[in-house]
């Protein structure tokens, strides 16, 4: 459909009108936050409500600021995540590249073995993965908030997938020039699957940066908390302070916003990936 | 996922053989993954399984107390109305899937801004669902919501759609469906660019309109796509907790006692009141739900997704 | 780890509490650095707390005491978790209506002996405060750190407005409920009152006053379901009835506390508690008093307190021990009472809190109160029985069913629990 004639871009603007109402209707939450975190709190109690703020303050932010640690916050949010993204690439390559290239014992069952982990949902494992943490001593650390997420069956599944796609000509090239198993696979197939890798690396982010359930688990104690758990906590503190609850919400929201801009193919990549067909 | 799931295990198995020798180091290349499966996916199902059984206090060792959990759950008002708000809810957000076929057929048909509309409806993707929540409980205010004062405007008079419980569901599902259309636009509009373009011009020929084209040919030919997201969206939406967390747990809202979801009722019963056994409970039921309900699904594709 | 607590504790005392710690009898009381947490809540607390972990670090230069904040919506479930997974903080807040499981579970420690060789005088704490908090075993697992009663916070302006008349130290139910007629206002958006199903800051109260229970004494059956308690819920459910208070959905998209900072709401019964945050609010402070309860057939406040315990799981018991003297402790007191945010438990040192504060010129009505309080019910595990409030009681609060019988449904389940243990 991208090559359509002239005679159909003509009427292209009707769908474009559809469009821009359509994204309008999408927008328009964000922008409002945006509005309100210029408010003070007696402002977004008028009635009518004001739509740009009456006098813009920046207090909202400084409320923000003061009473959360947002750079802490921050910071554990980021560090889980590489250790996630990093820990899930290296392990899901090196299992995918095994079920799709390897000969081994019991490889069929095993893989099976994943996808029915991909099935069940991930509540029920929580109790577990809490009681392994707790174990381990891991509470209120760092690695607890990574571990879980760094070994995961869809990431295998996904780089199985990858690897089954590549021509095998490589392959036994580089086994022609005596390169081992794990030579082949590191220096010729892994780069091969620099865009899957890209792609899961991107999913697994945003799933490390939005995910709630767990680190609200994990991190009960105040040390190691990431943005989320600190943002559903301001509500219990500011209560119904909208101001500074839009200013924090605006803030978090920032760094991934950014980075998803900067990184808009890899996303859609990512998203559009976990519905490749095998 | 889980439509990837019915085809690569039947493959054919020379494809992947290099050799009929076993090679080691795949073994070695397997071991962590296999490592991480066992102790933290298959060790915990069946610890929760075996949980779902026993009675565990708040501190200490727990004791079996064979399908008391059970009963207690089956014949909790709650369950049942916890199952109803997530069934609702997942009803109400699989809506979300039409606009989105729509409006990834719409961004396809265009030449200019393909881009800008796809991160525009992306955005609350990348949004964390928390902040989501938060900004839509004030949208939804009543008293000085920005919706209801929009309503106000063409003469309609406002509710408390978050808290009260007549609407909260449906509150959820506006939510729902705005965070998820960006993913749903992405797969369908993937699913869209492999449809050859020669089918369209074949049938322009034919005299087809657009929208005769898009019920003989877009809708049948992106069926597994859409199909992939029904599955996905309707396991994600069983699993609802954050909106309900944030909307209303985290801060005493009136319509809690009437909202809750299953998941949420599982985070509250794990570790709020601590009663792990009766959680573990939730959760084998929650697993024994969407299985049939995926497995539903799956039949009744037969009737309606078409492969080539 | 309980001998080992016992030798410390023996340790602690031998120097008394108030030196400088120079002792080498036993290994937890060495002279080595030690951290030890302190988990709170996130208020208007915090700044006190932090000096007083700063004052006890310059008494004892060894240890230096954490503060770990949680927000009020996260405590408990975090607390709880942590206290499973053996990283609870050393020393903790600790409510009335939560303590059950965790003194009964094992999760805190004794401070009976440390107490007593320190020469801790329990008579300067509130005695309802320490029964709250006794298990009948015998032991003792933490001191009261402040106390509250309930009070009328009202808004002079909102009263001068509708012209009527401020409320009077010896008010009843009937000129309550005729003031929040008259002060409610639609069109400008003001309410009489509020009425949050809150049991502390409300029915409870209500409860007492109209001659009622909320459980029974032996503690083993709810009494929220006779007449005189249901008196007690129909005080609030009329109020709703006469629309004197903004709905429940109403009070969920915005508080009651921030209605009533927002001057939309004419009085808030409450407790003392939000005396510092409404002190702090420069637009609001001139407009602010305080007046008793209304009575109904006898005057009542439910009255309750904030316990310093210590985690029985603690690597430095001696130490936690300490702190939590410390931070009940008289000094304490001071630092708190000083920064207005909380009225201290440690007795004679209201009139401190008062002076912070100066011009709220009517706070001496809590202290008052403490005439006729009586100990918050926290029978069994309370926190669970009172969580269940808004599962029982919304649906009186909305006019969808009468008072009686949703007090009926609500003791049956309380019943539940507390058959529970």
């Amino acid at each position: 459909m991208t090559s359509r004639n002239s005679a159909a871009s003509r009427g292209e603007w009707r769908i474009h009108v559809i469009l821009i109402i359509a994204v309008t209707l999408m927008v328009i939450p964000f922008v409002w936050e945006i509005l309100t975190a210029f408010k003070t709190s007696n402002e977004v109690a008028s009635l009518p409500p004001t739509i740009i703020p009456a006098n813009p303050t920046l207090h909202a932010f400084e409320t923000f600021f003061t009473s959360v640690p947002f750079w802490a916050q921050f910071s554990v949010s980021a560090l889980s995540l590489i250790m996630r993204v990093v820990g899930q690439v290296l392990i899901a390559a090196l299992a995918g590249y095994a079920f799709a290239r390897l000969r081994f014992p019991g490889r069929n069952v095993l893989f099976v073995l994943f996808l029915l982990m991909l099935m069940v949902p991930s509540q029920l494992f929580l109790l577990g993965q809490f009681e392994l943490m707790k174990g381990l001593g891991l509470l209120n650390t760092l690695p607890a908030l990574a571990i879980p997420g760094i070994f995961s069956a869809f990431g295998t599944f996904l780089m199985r997938q990858a690897f089954m796609t590549m021509p095998k000509e490589y392959e036994e090239a580089a086994r022609l020039d005596g390169a081992g198993t794990l030579r082949t696979f590191w220096s010729v197939m892994l780069p091969m699957a620099r865009s899957m890798i890209a792609a899961l690396a991107v999913l697994t982010s945003l799933y490390s940066w939005n995910d709630l359930l767990w680190p609200l688990i994990v991190s009960p104690g105040g040390g190691n908390r990431p943005l989320t758990v600190g943002l559903a906590s301001m509500q219990g503190q500011f209560g119904t302070d909208y101001p500074t609850l839009m200013a924090g919400a605006l803030v978090c929201t920032i760094p991934l916003v950014v980075v998803f801009l900067a990184l808009q193919r890899q996303f859609f990549a990512g998203i559009a990936s976990s519905g490749l067909k095998g | 996922m889980t439509s990837n799931v019915s085809s690569p295990v039947g493959r054919p198995r020379r494809r992947t053989g290099l050799g009929a020798r076993t090679d080691w180091w795949a073994l070695a290349m397997i071991a962590p993954a296999l490592i991480g499966l066992a102790a933290l996916y298959l060790w915990p199902f069946v610890s929760t399984f075996l949980k779902s059984f026993m009675n565990v206090p708040v501190f200490g060792p727990g004791k079996f107390n064979g399908v008391d959990n059970y009963t207690k759950l089956l014949t909790d008002p709650e369950f049942w109305q916890a199952l109803g708000n997530t069934a609702l809810y997942t009803v109400l957000v699989l809506i979300g899937i039409p606009l989105a076929i729509v409006f990834a057929a719409l961004i396809q048909q265009v030449s200019r801004g393909r881009a800008v509309y796809r991160v525009l409806f992306f955005l609350p993707v990348v949004t964390l669902p928390v902040a989501v929540g938060m900004v839509w409980r004030f949208i939804l205010n009543g008293d000085f919501g920005i919706l209801n004062f929009v309503l106000s405007l063409v003469g309609i008079p406002g509710e408390y759609w978050v808290a009260d419980a007549r609407f909260t569901i449906y509150a959820f599902a506006v939510v729902g469906i705005w965070m998820g259309l960006g993913v749903n636009l992405i797969i369908l509009g993937a699913g869209l660019q492999s449809i050859p373009t020669e089918l369209y011009e074949a049938s322009s020929l034919d005299g087809a309109n657009r929208v005769q084209q898009f019920f003989s040919i877009t809708l049948p030919l992106l069926s597994p796509s859409i199909f992939f997201v029904t599955i996905l969206t309707t396991i994600s939406a069983f699993q609802m907790f954050d909106l309900v967390f944030v909307m209303l747990g985290s801060v005493n809202n009136t319509a809690l006692p009437d909202s809750k979801t299953i998941v949420y009722l599982f985070y509250d019963a794990a570790f709020v009141q601590f009663k792990q056994g009766f959680a573990a409970t939730i959760a084998i039921v929650l697993l024994v739900i969407i299985m049939i309900v995926t497995a539903i699904q799956f039949r009744l594709q037969k009737r309606w997704v078409t492969y080539d | 780890m309980h001998k080992k607590w016992l030798a410390a504790a023996a340790a602690v005392v031998s120097v008394g509490m108030l030196t400088a710690c120079s002792t080498t009898a036993a290994e937890p009381e060495s002279t080595e650095p030690v951290t030890i947490t302190y988990g709170l809540w996130a208020g208007t607390q915090t700044p006190a707390m932090q000096a007083i972990a700063d004052a006890f670090h310059e008494e004892n230069p060894n240890i230096t005491v954490e503060l770990q904040e949680l927000p009020w919506p996260q405590y408990w479930s975090g607390l709880q978790t942590g206290a499973a997974g053996g990283t609870a903080p050393d020393v903790f807040w600790m409510l009335a209506q939560n303590v059950r499981p965790y003194a009964t579970g094992g999760q805190l420690l004794d401070l009976t002996d440390a107490v007593a060789e320190a020469g801790v005088d329990l008579a300067d704490y509130p005695q309802a405060v320490l029964d709250l908090y006794d298990q009948g075993d015998g032991k003792l697992y933490g001191l009261p750190k402040d106390f509250d009663t309930n009070a009328v916070w009202y808004n002079k302006a909102l009263f001068d407005a509708a012209g009527v008349d401020y409320p009077a130290a010896d008010w009843t139910w009937e000129d309550f409920r005729a003031a929040a007629k008259a002060l409610t206002n639609p069109a400008a958006g003001v309410w009489g009152t509020a009425a949050p199903i809150d049991y502390q800051g409300g029915y409870y109260n209500t409860i007492f006053q109209a001659g009622g229970q909320v459980i029974s004494d032996d503690g083993k059956t709810a009494a929220i379901d006779s007449p005189e308690a249901i008196e007690g819920i129909k005080f609030w459910t009329d109020i709703m009835a006469d629309g004197s208070s903004p709905t429940l959905q109403q009070l969920s998209d915005t508080e009651a506390e921030t209605q009533f900072e927002q001057g939309k709401i004419a009085m808030y019964m409450s407790g003392a508690y939000w005396a510092l945050k409404m002190y702090q609010n420069e637009e609001l402070r001139p407009n602010v008093d305080v007046a008793p309860l209304p009575t109904g057939k006898k005057q009542a406040t439910v009255t309750s307190g904030i316990e310093n315990v210590a985690y029985a799981g603690t690597k430095h018991p001696a130490e936690a021990a300490k702190f939590v003297m410390f931070a009940s402790g008289p000094e304490a007191a001071k630092i708190q009472a000083e920064s207005g945010a909380v009225l201290p438990a440690f007795k004679g040192t209201s009139q401190t809190w008062m002076d912070a504060m100066p011009e709220f010129t009517n706070l001496q009505v809590f202290i008052d109160a403490l005439d006729y309080a009586v100990p918050l019910p926290v029978q069994g595990n309370a926190a669970e029985w009172q969580g269940m409030q808004a599962d029982y009681l919304t649906a009186a609060w909305n006019g969808e069913t009468s008072a009686a019988d949703a007090a009926k449904a609500y003791a049956e389940a309380i019943n539940k629990v507390l058959a529970e243990g």
